[in-house]
């Protein structure tokens, strides 16, 4: 299946999907340093992002975040890709420096179509989301 | 994007690689959300220390002095901490003297601080402002109606390298008005410090899907700038609100119907004791009730706060390390006062670093082996940041609850009954 989305960071990815239906924030959300999720109660705690295509609402919090997404893509531990709802300016500007390929405003509900786990390539240079369903 | 002549000649290179870089990012930032074009800022505000030095010099390099002010968020103090005998803080050093080596030969002022307003220097309402700091940008757009939109902290270096940020966003006047209504319910806001005005920042943040402006309805008219203040910097920590509308206290909400633009909001979030009781909770992050560490202004600390934590400590011995971030004039008139030295004599600390994100005592990459490891704030945004980033044990409470866990190293606070 493809899903029509809109461009916010131009380039193409494929990999794990990662899904979290709320908002996140490369600074605090992400240890640079593991490429997991280190917030104490979060669904997502010790979830590695690494490489995987990371489903999410929005963006959140602290405006370190494109300094935080920065270190994870120095550190090769950034995802391959990011879907979203919706971004705001910091979580663009932190896609865009870094050139993770990055699309929002999809036309169909990816949380209805998306699990953690189903393969997916986003090609953000034509806004287009493929999603490859999980063996099961 | 229309691009005026001065700045096509900045995108081509005339001004040097750090502006050509600079007017990209802001270009591909802008057409990612459709800006027509550019526009100049009244001042630039960046954050050095918190800027990667490669990307750091990459915008800067070739840059001549601006015409336009910048200033700053925050530093880094490593001699200081080098000092105190915190073991890495010498592999801080060297970067943070070669940024701030540029930073002085551009002509750029040192503020280092969160809370530049608590200088004077702050915008008028409407005036365009690029701002690096999250609680920078709600403060200045909700406070005092200027004209910021959201930004990360690299961003905001291209926006002060060029003097120009996207036409987008809290830019645009239709973009201000509040989206999100947050009506507060069976709460009794009498007895609140600026501790409870944290935690409903906090959970209005959380509540917010995406980053429209909310107004937060049934609060008393005129409430002490402390208190506003603690609930409109709230609120992009948990969330991405850079514009909080408090009714009868914040410029653009004389009233409900003014904050809204006339306009339906997309929803009404309620607020309860319920609501408060969960934040409040949530924001306490510990197993064991050993406090290491106390750490206030964040934002950085107002006169008025530093002037209560005084009266707490005169007299006393601390257990615990204590930090108050605040900026450099601030602790001068603290000093001035007679508070700066109690607090000292009690065993507390200044600095104009971020207490949250940058606090020498949490972070394991700057005190090593001596890492406190627990800390209690009276800030949601310092609780959420020193549990997230230090990954230490957090107590949230209120100013006197911290300082009572400071001098005797117990957390003995307790949760209000709302």
């Amino acid at each position: 299946m493809v899903i029509q989305a809109h461009t916010v960071c131009a380039g193409r990815a494929e990999g794990e999907a990662v899904v979290y239906e709320g908002s996140f924030s490369f600074m605090g959300d992400l240890d640079p340093l593991t490429g997991t999720v280190p917030v104490p109660r979060h669904p997502l705690e010790g979830q590695s992002l690494v490489n995987k295509v990371f489903v999410f609402t929005t963006g959140k919090g602290s405006s370190a975040g494109d300094c935080a997404a920065w270190a994870a893509w120095q550190e090769g531990n950034a995802p391959a890709a990011i879907i979203c709802l919706e971004s705001e300016p910091v979580l663009s500007g932190a896609v865009i420096i870094t050139g993770i390929p990055t699309v929002d405003k999809p036309e169909k509900n990816i949380f209805d179509l998306i699990s953690t786990g189903d393969f997916i390539k986003v090609d953000a240079d034509a806004g287009t989301i493929e999603i490859v369903k999980k063996e099961n | 994007m229309h691009l005026t002549n001065e700045e096509r000649r900045m995108a081509e290179g005339e001004y040097g690689e750090g502006v050509r870089r600079s007017i990209e990012l802001l270009m591909k930032l802008g057409d990612s959300f459709g800006a027509e074009k550019l526009v100049p800022v009244s001042y630039a505000h960046i954050s050095y220390d918190f800027c990667q030095e490669k990307f750091w010099d990459l915008m800067t390099e070739g840059l001549a002095k601006t015409s336009h002010r910048v200033t700053t968020h925050p530093s880094y103090q490593p001699e200081i901490w080098k000092s105190w005998g915190l073991p890495l803080a010498d592999r801080w050093i060297g970067e943070h003297e070669r940024k701030l080596k540029t930073f002085k030969r551009l002509g750029w002022l040192r503020t280092e601080t969160c809370a530049e307003y608590l200088l004077g220097i702050m915008p008028r309402k409407g005036d365009i402002v690029s701002m690096g700091g999250s609680c920078m940008q709600v403060a200045n757009n909700s406070l005092f109606g200027a004209l910021v939109d959201r930004m990360g902290i690299l961003v905001s270096l291209a926006a002060a390298v060029c003097g120009r940020t996207p036409l987008m966003g809290l830019l645009l006047q239709e973009n201000r008005y509040a989206r999100h209504i947050v009506e507060l319910e069976d709460l009794d806001v009498t007895d609140w410090t600026s501790s409870h005005y944290h935690c409903l920042g906090y959970y209005v943040g959380d509540q917010i899907p995406g980053f429209k402006p909310v107004a937060v309805n049934g609060l008393p008219p005129n409430l002490p700038f402390d208190f506003v203040r603690a609930l409109v910097i709230s609120m992009p920590t948990s969330g991405s609100v850079t514009l909080g509308h408090i009714v009868g206290n914040t410029p653009e909400a004389p009233t409900l119907d003014a904050a809204c633009g006339g306009g339906r909001p997309e929803h009404v979030i309620k607020v309860g004791k319920r609501e408060m009781a969960e934040t409040w909770q949530r924001l306490n992050v510990w197993e064991d009730d050993t406090v290491e560490h106390v750490a206030f202004g964040c934002p950085h600390a107002t006169i008025d706060e530093i002037g209560r934590i005084s009266n707490l400590l005169e007299g006393k011995k601390i257990k615990t390390s204590l930090l108050i971030g605040a900026s450099v004039p601030v602790e001068a008139l603290a000093r001035q006062q007679g508070w700066a030295g109690i607090i000292e004599k009690a065993g507390g600390h200044f600095l104009p670093v971020c207490p949250s994100i940058g606090n020498p005592f949490t972070r394991p990459d700057i005190a090593g082996e001596k890492q406190a490891r627990s800390a209690a704030t009276n800030s949601a945004r310092s609780a959420h940041y020193l549990s997230t980033v230090s990954g230490v044990n957090v107590f949230f409470g209120t100013e006197e609850e911290c300082i009572n866990a400071a001098i005797t190293g117990r957390w003995r606070g307790e949760a209000p009954t709302w």
